[in-house]
């Protein structure tokens, strides 16, 4: 009985000093204290902190146990621990990004491998058949043709660049996927973003709408404290993103070409679509390279057309562009957001 | 029986196993097995399994199972478990359960 | 006469060890349901030991199961599952009065016929955790033809007597008592759990004690600590030499058609043969003292 240890919960912003000991936990094990955690699940032996694990969401992030009791039996009870703390928060199927180093520790646990960015990070998930169902529900909308596109869009609004980009892109393949993505933290919540996709591109011909998935990874789930220092936390998020797309998403739809707009205005997304041509096109894979294909931005009033532009004019309340900028339908949401807030 | 919400039991401890269970649109019943020892008892997994889902009557779910060497006994208080907790059934038949 | 000398408790959450404990060989194994089991694992560790107490490789050892009480919302559950999957025994936890074993009875009949079990082949064993349980341990151990034996729980006990576990004296009346109580009853008398599983001579130490005082065996939370309890209670090699022959004259006794045994001169009634009966069955179990 003295050497059992006791599991319970805590919440780090509510309770401070058990937080602090939890971060002096951490810094002994090597790892920093991660932002946003809700709430962290911790092992004592007697008065002795020996385990802890955050979960943000269904992400897992700093789990460590002390080093004099590694073994697998404390990290077993410890991530056993997580996944019931995280089905009562509603989410079974976790994910966590952990240094490749620690792999086998969490493939102990019941942690598959998802993507590695080689020497940096990789990303696991808590299912053995995660991302083999995603692709193997994927592969059955699979359409037939040489030239298959793809164009994965936040469409935060969807304006008349996402329409042109899509009509491009479509009329140059034998069939065109299109990829709403699923990041509920834009200013545009999903499903309103997805109801203007879905109006932006209906009629257009050998065309599937998909809905996003947790595979398309974004800022928001990607820890921030990987490589602060080196500055690659970017680097980090788009090369998981896109590793997972090569290896799993293009294969199962057949995908040959990627369609992006070149960015104007953003910076971080301009990043991106370099990273893109590395990971879709250059970096070294078992699978088959993907050709990246950047758009020149329509223009209205020679300024190209961005979500980002329509973002700010709202904003700023200032409607007269719009009609110029958006679809009817962007353009009757757009005024009834307006007029609401 | 169907299976309504998000469950599991079990654990990744060696001789236990972890049983996932999650509703599914269609009524249908899809069982995942993955085991250390899939290639000697595989076959024997997934026959208790069958045997247990019949017994409940599971109509509609998917079972994920990561097996650790379980025996049988576990095997079938495990699914069990799993799908009671994800059926949200309270009132057990256990002439049912044998 | 069934020998109890130790019963191994197993959290019945644990599935590796319900599939492993049968190598041990206790003279009884104790599924607990109750204080080893999360209250998220209740539902869990039910289905455990119901499917566990149908294994064959429990068929041949002594199965007790520790309920939930009757008054928590598991309690009845419990019972239902083990005595459809056959337990031998059923251990009530914090039984204060007799009136407790009653209520607990009432459903084991109940059970007992709606699944066809042979009625009053469930036994039950009562744990008193209490000084209520004390005071009241001989209408307890009384109150059931079904009631086996009545064992001392030593952890609830001293939180309930404002004191803490230490070298035994806080349980010197509560073993005498319980002892008693057992005696006159005609059912066996448990010792507490010794929670220090790395001392092995304080172990040592206490079971000389409960053994001189006369109780039947001890609960056990250690595998390692059944063979050292089953040694310390193996008669030595004189005890089974004299057992031998006083077992050996009762049997010429009776085939002579004597009604009095005599040895060495000496008349030998009853509880002499008994007790030597019962030293050999305990020779016979684990050998004579090392």
């Amino acid at each position: 009985m003295n050497d059992d240890i006791d599991f319970y919960t805590v919440d780090p912003r509510k309770n401070w000093d058990e937080g602090a000991e939890i971060q002096h936990m951490l810094t002994q094990c090597e790892l920093d204290m991660e932002d946003g955690i809700d709430v962290f699940v911790v092992g004592r032996q007697g008065h002795r902190l020996v385990a802890c694990a955050g979960l943000e969401g269904n992400i897992v992030k700093c789990a460590a146990t002390v080093p004099d009791l590694r073994g697998e039996s404390l990290s077993l009870k410890l991530m056993g621990e997580v996944i019931h703390l995280a089905l009562e928060q509603g989410h079974l199927h976790l994910f966590l990004f952990t240094h490749p180093k620690n792999v086998a520790f969490f493939g102990g646990c019941g942690f598959y491998e998802l993507a590695e960015v080689p020497g940096y990070v990789t990303l696991m998930e808590n299912t053995p058949v995660g991302i083999k169902s995603y692709s193997e529900q994927l592969r059955t909308l699979a359409q037939p043709g040489k030239k298959i596109g793809c164009i994965v869009m936040n469409a935060n609004p969807f304006t008349f660049g996402h329409q042109y980009l899509v009509r491009l892109a479509a009329a140059q393949c034998d069939w065109l996927h299109v990829f709403a993505v699923r990041e509920d933290v834009s200013m545009f919540s999903y499903r309103d973003r997805f109801a203007l996709v879905q109006a932006g591109v209906a009629g257009i011909p050998r065309l599937t709408l998909h809905h996003g998935s947790e595979y398309m990874v974004s800022r928001a789930t990607f820890p921030s404290y990987f490589f602060k220092e080196k500055g690659m936390v970017g680097d980090c998020c788009s090369a998981i993103d896109l590793i997972l797309f090569r290896k799993y998403i293009a294969p199962a739809l057949g995908i040959t070409h990627r369609f992006v707009g070149t960015e104007p205005f953003c910076q971080t997304t301009r990043k991106y679509n370099d990273d893109m041509k590395h990971w879709l096109q250059v970096a070294d894979s078992e699978s088959a390279s993907i050709s990246v294909v950047e758009v020149p931005r329509t223009v209205s009033s020679n300024i190209a057309i961005s979500a980002s532009e329509v973002r700010r004019l709202l904003h700023s309340g200032d409607l007269a562009k719009m009609p110029s900028l958006v679809p009817r339908d962007t353009l009757n949401f757009l005024s009834g957001y307006h007029y609401a807030t | 029986m169907k299976i309504v919400k998000e469950a599991l039991a079990g654990t990744l401890e060696s001789s236990d196993l972890l049983v996932k269970v999650m509703p599914l649109p269609a009524d249908r019943v899809e069982v995942v097995i993955k085991s250390e020892v899939m290639h000697q008892f595989g076959e024997q997994i997934r026959k208790v399994v069958s045997q247990t889902l019949q017994q409940l009557g599971l109509l509609s779910g998917q079972i994920v199972i990561e097996d650790k060497g379980a025996l049988d006994c576990a095997i079938r208080a495990r699914v069990q478990a799993a799908i009671l907790r994800g059926a949200s059934v309270e009132q057990l038949d256990w002439s049912k359960l044998s | 006469m069934k020998l109890r000398r130790s019963m191994l408790f197993l959290p019945g959450a644990n599935a590796a060890m319900l599939s492993t404990a049968f190598v041990f060989k206790p003279d009884s194994i104790m599924f607990d349901l109750e204080d080893a089991v999360s209250l998220r694992e209740k539902d869990a560790a039910r289905l455990l030991v119901f499917h566990a107490l149908q294994n064959p490789v429990y068929q041949d050892l002594e199965t007790v199961v520790r309920i939930n009480p009757l008054n928590t919302p598991f309690g009845l559950a419990d019972l239902e599952a083990v005595v459809r999957a056959g337990v031998d025994i059923v251990r009530l936890p914090k039984t204060d009065s007799a009136a407790d074993v009653h209520e607990l009875e009432t459903e084991v009949e109940r059970i007992e016929r709606a699944c066809g079990r042979q009625l009053g082949s469930t036994k039950l064993m009562a744990a008193i955790e209490s000084a209520s349980g004390v005071v009241n341990a001989l209408s307890i151990a009384m109150s059931s033809k079904r009631m086996i034996g009545i064992a001392l729980a030593g952890f609830d006990y001293v939180m309930d007597m404002q004191t803490e576990r230490g070298d035994g004296t806080e349980l010197f009346y509560a073993r005498c008592a319980v002892l008693h109580a057992a005696r006159v009853a005609g059912i066996d008398a448990f010792d507490v759990v010794y929670s220090d599983v790395n001392d092995e001579e304080g172990f040592l130490k206490e079971v000389e004690l409960i053994k001189k005082l006369g109780f039947n065996g001890k609960s056990l939370i250690n595998p390692r600590q059944i063979e050292l309890l089953h040694n310390a209670y193996a008669p030595t090699e004189e005890d089974v030499d004299y057992a031998r022959r006083v077992v050996a004259a009762a049997e010429k006794a009776e085939r002579d058609g004597l009604g009095v045994i005599a040895l060495n001169g000496k008349m030998i009634d009853a509880p002499i043969v008994n007790h030597a009966k019962r030293v050999l069955q305990k020779a016979q179990a684990s050998g004579v003292r090392k």
